[in-house]
């Protein structure tokens, strides 16, 4: 109990000096030396040309933080401060979540395109792709806004040209603004479409289409027409008018690597791409393009695009020092790596469903671990990650102990502090009866004997010291010796 | 005699193919520099703009690639050191457990002006040598300042020259209001990008790259948090190869029982 007493007074030191510090040495810099807007920093680190003051930022007006609205751009960037904002031409409103009517964000419908961006940012995108736009603001939330894209009807635009009858496939709109002689229009037909009799046939060429998943057959022409389904390369009927997606061969799946079937699905893990000897497992039937499977194998291990999941560097369970948290990210084909935060401050969580994992690196709750007396609201983990060790001078640790900057001046000598708090003296007493039998006591109780220390005691003693952080004589996440040896 | 006729032939034949392999080596190494080859000759680039664009796209290209890996600044103040490249700090506080301070709270426009001072000598000289070269075919040039700016539109870059610029030969006169030069890349989109990591890095001091992935087809987003707390973000376009790299310093946390400041 002592320990703990101790302990929880040395955390409270920490914070209390190191608060006292702060206020005592901090100045709010609307400029540092080293060019920085708004920081509050040691008054040598002060621009003396801007305005300054012995108090943190938050309580400035001159660096209160607000919303940098670009006019231009429509665009609206969060915690800005005022001079930084306006000495850019932004307009600077004071509200740093950007809670603005300007800043309001809507469904902004350019062509077949969406974007869910405030109404001048749809603006400035009309003016970029000389587009119209309907700008709608019903629609909350950005799946919405994209669900709501409706494209224009596409049809085979069919005219004469140099005394054949030939034909694009296009949109209505697209058609008529051709503006040329004997022109109709065919909604939801293909060029290829036997019954319109223009020169466009059918081919065994395929094709990729900018914005969309699949592998797509061409005609003679050059048109787009429907999916590449090789069973039906031959079959009229698949040439004469737009088969959806999802009429289209195995729509329930990714189509990866099939040689017969060109539906892709980015979301299930294939996209269209140019057969690559190398990469591919199959070349396609007919065609030069397939569904390129974006599952990734890393270490022997397949894993879906999309997929995240958490990896330790070595070390990370006995909290080795240098070990830490990564979440391991499968896109495209391609592992990625992103470190959590470093000396254990994040740690990595992971779920699985139906064998698709999901990963996040999220804060590594050990802070209050020694203040907790009971086994269930230490090992509450809802509330914090720590482990419970009944016997011991502290009883809950955490799971994951933060790591030190030892090397450092400042944090080593905290560093020795701290991990000091888990030396433990252990003293024996013994006395020979009348009868040659010994009787020991020890403090702590059950420390030792008169053969030495307990095992078990000091195996628990061991867990408190390592549970602390970067405490005792270990290796480091490399399996390199440190400086100091045991007897040091 | 016949003897040497034939040598004298076989003599013939030997320069004639060699008289072929130099043509034909001229012919490549012409089509090869032809651009180079034509604009110092001054025949082939018959718009301004044209020879604008010849002289200056490469220049454009490559500043806008070595702006981009750096957070839009060739000698960025405040950096991260990642690999040897000095990153930009977009958002930034010194301080640990507080979310960061926007630093370039309008990146797209700093990030053309960056541009734009980069390559401002080659645009000048690029100018100055069209100008002579229309004098020398016989031209009186008039106008034509040295002024303007560069802008990112998507798939492009465009650099727009203010003054109009008068050509004239005899009673030829042609005039150029608007010349201007088109370079592809699509930086465009990756500062867009940028500017939306940046809002949740300033909110939430951290941002989901799957998001952007999921969205966004062709674009990798590699996030990289340092020991120090900073967050290196590497943003690629999966096509092009084109990259984006920007630091962030938002909700860090220090080592052990922790700071107040870094």
């Amino acid at each position: 109990m002592n320990k703990k007493i101790i302990l929880m007074f040395v955390f409270g030191m920490f914070l209390f000096s190191l608060t006292f510090v702060s206020a005592e040495t901090s100045y709010c810099a609307e400029r540092t030396i080293t060019g920085l807007w708004c920081q509050n920093v040691p008054l040598s680190q002060v621009d003396q040309n801007f305005q300054s003051s012995p108090t943190s930022c938050e309580a400035t007006k001159y660096c209160g933080l607000g919303c940098c609205y670009d006019s231009n751009e429509g665009t609206c960037m969060r915690n800005t401060p005022e001079i930084v904002c306006t000495q850019k031409q932004g307009v600077w409103q004071d509200s740093a979540s950007c809670e603005v009517p300007q800043c309001d964000l809507g469904c902004c419908l350019i062509g077949t395109e969406a974007a869910f961006v405030p109404k001048q940012r749809c603006k400035k995108l009309s003016s970029i792709y000389g587009l119209d736009i309907i700008f709608r603001t019903d629609i909350t939330n950005e799946v919405q806004c994209i669900l709501s894209t409706t494209s224009d009807k596409k049809g085979a635009c069919v005219f004469e040209e140099e005394f054949q009858t030939t034909c694009k496939f296009t949109t209505k709109k697209e058609c008529l603004d051709l503006k040329l002689e004997n022109v109709s229009f065919h909604e939801d037909y293909l060029c290829s479409a036997p019954e319109l009799g223009t020169d466009c046939a059918r081919t065994e060429k395929t094709t990729c289409v900018d914005g969309k998943d699949g592998v797509f057959f061409l005609d003679s022409c050059g048109n787009v027409a429907n999916i590449y389904d090789a069973s039906r390369i031959k079959d009229p009927l698949y040439w004469t008018k737009i088969l959806d997606v999802g009429g289209s061969c195995n729509s329930a799946g990714s189509n990866a690597d099939s040689a017969t079937c060109g539906n892709c699905d980015y979301y299930l893990g294939s996209t269209c791409k140019s057969y690559a000897r190398s990469t591919d497992k199959k070349r396609p039937q007919y065609g030069d393009n397939i569904c390129r499977n974006l599952s990734c194998n890393f270490e022997g291990k397949n894993y879906q695009h999309g997929e995240t999941w958490c990896a330790d560097s070595k070390g990370l369970k006995n909290t080795l020092p240098g070990s830490r948290a990564f979440r391991m990210v499968c896109y495209n084909g391609e592992v990625s790596v992103e470190p959590c935060a470093d000396f254990r401050q994040e740690v990595c969580i992971q779920s699985d469903i139906d064998g698709f994992s999901t990963a996040a690196c999220r804060a590594n709750r050990w802070q209050d671990c020694v203040n907790q007396e009971k086994k269930k609201d230490c090992e509450n983990l809802d509330k914090r990650d720590c482990t419970w060790i009944s016997g011991s001078t502290v009883q809950c640790v955490p799971n994951f102990a933060p790591g030190f900057d030892f090397w450092s001046t400042d944090e080593g000598g905290q560093a020795e502090e701290i991990c000091s708090q888990a030396s433990v003296t252990c003293s024996v007493t013994c006395e020979k009866g009348l009868s040659g039998s010994t009787t020991c006591e020890s403090t702590p109780k059950g420390c030792g004997d008169e053969k030495g220390l307990n095992a078990a005691w000091e195996a628990k003693q061991n867990l408190v010291c390592g549970g602390l952080g970067d405490c005792g004589v270990k290796l480091n996440y490399m399996g390199q010796k440190g400086f100091n040896e045991i007897g040091d | 005699m016949v003897k040497e006729g034939g040598n004298k032939k076989r003599g013939q034949v030997t320069i004639f193919v060699i008289v072929g392999i130099v043509i034909v080596a001229m012919a490549i190494l012409i089509y090869i520099f032809y651009p180079k080859i034509s604009s110092s000759l001054g025949f082939a680039d018959e718009t301004p703009s044209a020879y604008i664009q010849n002289c200056i796209q490469d220049k454009v290209s490559e500043t806008v690639q070595s702006l981009s890996l750096r957070g839009g600044e060739l000698n960025p103040e405040n950096y991260f050191l990642y690999k040897d490249t000095k990153i930009k700090y977009l958002c930034y506080t010194n301080e640990y457990f507080l979310t960061c301070v926007m630093q370039e709270p309008m990146l797209k426009s700093s990030f053309e002006k960056e541009v734009s001072k980069e390559i401002k000598v080659n645009v000048e000289s690029c100018m100055n040598n069209m100008k002579d070269n229309f004098r020398k075919r016989g031209y009186v040039v008039e106008g034509g300042g040295n002024s303007f700016e560069v802008e990112f539109l998507p798939e492009r870059i465009v650099v727009r020259f203010n003054d109009s610029l008068t050509l004239t030969k005899g009673e030829d006169i042609k005039k150029y209001d608007s010349t201007q030069v088109s370079v592809t890349n699509n930086v465009y989109d990756l500062v867009a990008i940028a500017n939306s990591i940046l809002n949740w890095e300033a909110t939430y001091g951290d941002s989901e790259t799957t998001e952007y992935m999921n969205y966004y087809h062709n674009l990798k987003v590699e996030k990289y948090k340092q020991s120090e707390g900073t967050t290196i973000y590497i943003l690629t376009n999966r096509d092009t190869g084109e990259k984006f790299q920007f630091a962030s310093r938002s909700i860090a946390w220090p080592p052990g029982y922790g700071g107040i400041t870094a």
